[in-house]
């Protein structure tokens, strides 16, 4: 169906894709050696930082190198907030509410200066704040612990009881439905009035103005929003981990896998970028592992030789994948609005 | 003169480094009336529209909207705005410089020693904290950042004075000579793009989806629909509109336009690249816009259209203005035949 012409809680691909997520724990329980559901909540992480990342360069057109820097601003803020070494301790909901208000909060401090710059220019800026908040954490030991991270930190509760990483299929289900409700919240921004206007802001700039929207506004919330949700995935993490991990835990890399996500998923569909992040963090962390063990049990992978281990490919095939997206479906392996381009 | 006009240009003119495109041209626009901008190609005409819309600033001259200026003025609260985000600058640059020492006072001091937390004294122990760092520590911060506050707040608001969505925003709409529609979004959707300034949906009602948001979004809907009716694409409406032929694509920036419910709509050339038959239908919308009470500008190369349908013509040519009048009195006028088809070689 074409956009705006009929309104649901969820397309019916995003409905398969959370029906898919849904069936993993299934999985494990078919194949108890597997134990897909606790590394699948890493996928589910990264498709909220990515869906986050959709809304800046997919929806609004800008591009943003930085989403590493609103996930370590979140985890740490989750940390701070939930740690018992720290008198807030306002547990795992809290915590991950007011992760994303943080979020949202830097996403703004730093857009509102720097929202004008062009094209590039932003891109760098958000190049640059991601790592100035990586040195930023690392510097500041009173507060963050520097490298050694904050932890432990408290798992998602459930009814009021903690969960464990003894039953991952609960935690995961937990997961599962934030990233439901936050599939929810992007769906009824991209229908809303917030939602044409960052569309008309990326299409034409100049004529979004001559109708009277100030594309600097739009902008600044498109950032803020993204930001919240990198920040939210960022507490998420974090509660996975039970640390915030090192700063450098959210270097440039995880900017540009979130990156990847959303162009190899199909930029600016919510569905793609769910694939997306199956496809890529499910990779890197799922099935390359998984092909590691398989190997070591095996007995070819050798623990000395780096060529054998399959891990050590994950470059090698995310480079590949980029390419062979570009060359073949540079809208990503979900278009969006199918519809309108018949 | 000036009460009835919709849009005054006083004396606009526009300068780019060495070349003057637009030079000292007068333009008024009576209100409900259909006013035409005509001239040789490179005349200035869209250039004037440029001025006009805010796309450019005229570098001398001013243009009225109902007779005032469309400019952001440095209300009070402006002026209130620029003072507080200085104090929030400043605030933050203080707590940011050094905010391992406020945390120690604030929070490691006290959470030692003390259960269940003293609240109270920690605020106090931040406080006494952020204020208690001297010149360098607390003064010297807390002045750079109210001055930052204040001079990015106050060079972004001059910047933004006179943009197009500031003159949009008093009543002025516009189609551009070289289409500029949101291609990738739906018919309906570009008309409801169009209707933003009349819509009132926040960020939290549109992200929770609240009824508030969903009736609008139905009712802005419903009336893009019957715009798209009104320029006879209505049973397009859901394609994308970077699909469509060319002359439609013009009526769809029109319905855009008519969206805003403008005072005054300015039309680029909206008849170039139509065959007779469209264009005739355009003469018939453009009459039909008229007599909803809008008020319009068309800059047109059609002479048929110019002096089927316009009250008053205006001519440009070399950026400068040689005629006004009715169509008759413009056909007639040798200035202008001489603009148009050079000048008679005697002998």
């Amino acid at each position: 169906m074409a956009r705006s012409a009929r309104f649901s809680v969820f397309s019916r691909g995003q409905l398969a894709v959370l029906a898919l997520l849904a069936a993993t724990p299934l999985l494990d329980l078919a194949f108890p050696s597997l134990q897909l559901s606790a590394p699948m909540r890493t996928v589910i992480v990264y498709a909220i930082v990515a869906l986050g990342l959709n809304i800046v360069v997919g929806w609004t057109g800008l591009l943003n190198l930085g989403m590493a820097a609103f996930m370590a601003i979140g985890a740490y803020a989750f940390g701070i907030l939930t740690s018992e070494i720290y008198p807030f301790q306002v547990g795992f909901w809290w915590g991950i509410l007011l992760a994303a208000l943080i979020g949202a909060f830097a996403g703004w401090l730093l857009g509102a200066p720097t929202l004008r710059l062009r094209g590039d220019y932003l891109a760098i800026v958000t190049l640059g704040f991601g790592e100035i908040v990586q040195d930023g954490l690392k510097n500041l030991p009173a507060i963050t612990k520097g490298t050694e991270g904050i932890n432990p930190l408290p798992a998602p509760t459930l009814l009021m009881t903690e969960l464990s990483g003894e039953t991952p299929a609960r935690w995961f289900f937990v997961y599962l439905a934030i990233l439901a409700a936050v599939i929810f919240l992007c769906r009824n921004l991209e229908f809303s009035r917030l939602g044409r206007q960052w569309f008309a802001v990326r299409e034409d700039e100049l004529a979004a103005r001559c109708m009277a929207i100030e594309p600097d506004k739009a902008k600044l919330k498109a950032f803020a929003t993204g930001a919240a949700l990198a920040a939210m995935a960022g507490g998420l993490y974090a509660s996975l981990l039970s640390s915030t991990g090192e700063p450098s835990t959210y270097d440039f890399q995880v900017s540009i896998l979130a990156l990847c996500i959303v162009i190899v998923g199909g930029i600016g569909s919510i569905t793609g970028v769910l694939v997306g992040a199956i496809v890529m963090v499910g990779l890197n962390n799922v099935l390359l592992p998984l092909a590691t063990q398989s190997l070591q049990r095996a007995g070819i992978g050798s623990t000395g030789n780096v060529l054998s281990s399959p891990d050590n490919y994950k470059y090698l095939l995310f480079g590949l994948a980029l390419v062979l997206m570009m060359r073949f479906r540079p809208d990503g392996l979900v278009h969006s609005r199918k519809a309108v381009r018949r | 003169m000036t009460e009835a006009s919709l849009i005054s240009v006083r004396g606009v003119t526009m300068r780019f480094g060495g070349l003057t495109a637009v030079k000292d041209v007068s333009v008024e626009v009576p209100r409900g009336a259909i006013t035409a901008v005509i001239g040789p190609n490179g005349a200035g005409k869209t250039t004037l529209f440029n001025a006009i819309t805010g796309v450019y600033e005229p570098t001398e001259g001013s243009v009225l909207v109902s007779g005032r200026d469309p400019r952001r003025q440095l209300t009070p609260s402006v002026v209130a705005g620029t003072v507080l985000t200085g104090i929030a600058t400043a605030l933050f640059l203080a707590a940011l410089v050094r905010i391992e020492a406020h945390w120690t006072a604030a929070v490691l001091d006290l959470h030692e020693y003390q259960k269940p937390f003293p609240w109270g004294k920690s605020a106090g122990a931040f406080l006494s904290s952020l204020f208690g760092g001297g010149l360098a520590g607390t003064v010297l911060p807390l002045v750079v950042g109210f001055a930052l506050g204040v001079a990015g707040r106050l060079v972004i608001w001059s910047r933004t004075r006179r943009t197009p969505d500031v003159v949009a925003g008093s009543g002025v709409a516009r189609t551009f000579q070289n289409i500029r529609l949101f291609p990738e979004l739906s018919l309906v959707e570009n008309v409801t793009v169009g209707m933003d300034r009349r819509l009132r949906t926040g960020f939290l009602p549109a992200l929770l989806a609240l009824p508030s948001a969903l009736a609008e979004r139905g009712s802005a809907r419903a009336e893009a629909l019957k715009l798209l009716e009104f320029v006879g694409l209505a049973d397009k409406s859901e394609e994308a509109a970077g699909n469509l032929p060319y002359g439609h694509q013009r009526r769809l920036e029109i319905a855009r336009a008519l969206a805003s419910r403008p005072d005054v709509i300015l039309l680029d050339e909206p008849a170039a690249g139509m065959n007779p038959t469209e264009t005739v239908d355009l003469m018939r919308l453009i009459r039909a816009i008229r007599d909803q009470g809008t008020t319009v500008v068309l800059i047109e190369h059609h002479m048929r259209v110019v002096m089927g349908i316009s009250d008053r013509i205006h001519v440009l040519q070399y950026g400068e203005k040689i005629a006004e009048g009715t169509p008759a009195e413009i056909r007639s006028n040798p200035r202008c035949i001489e603009a148009y088809l050079g000048k008679e070689e005697l002998g």
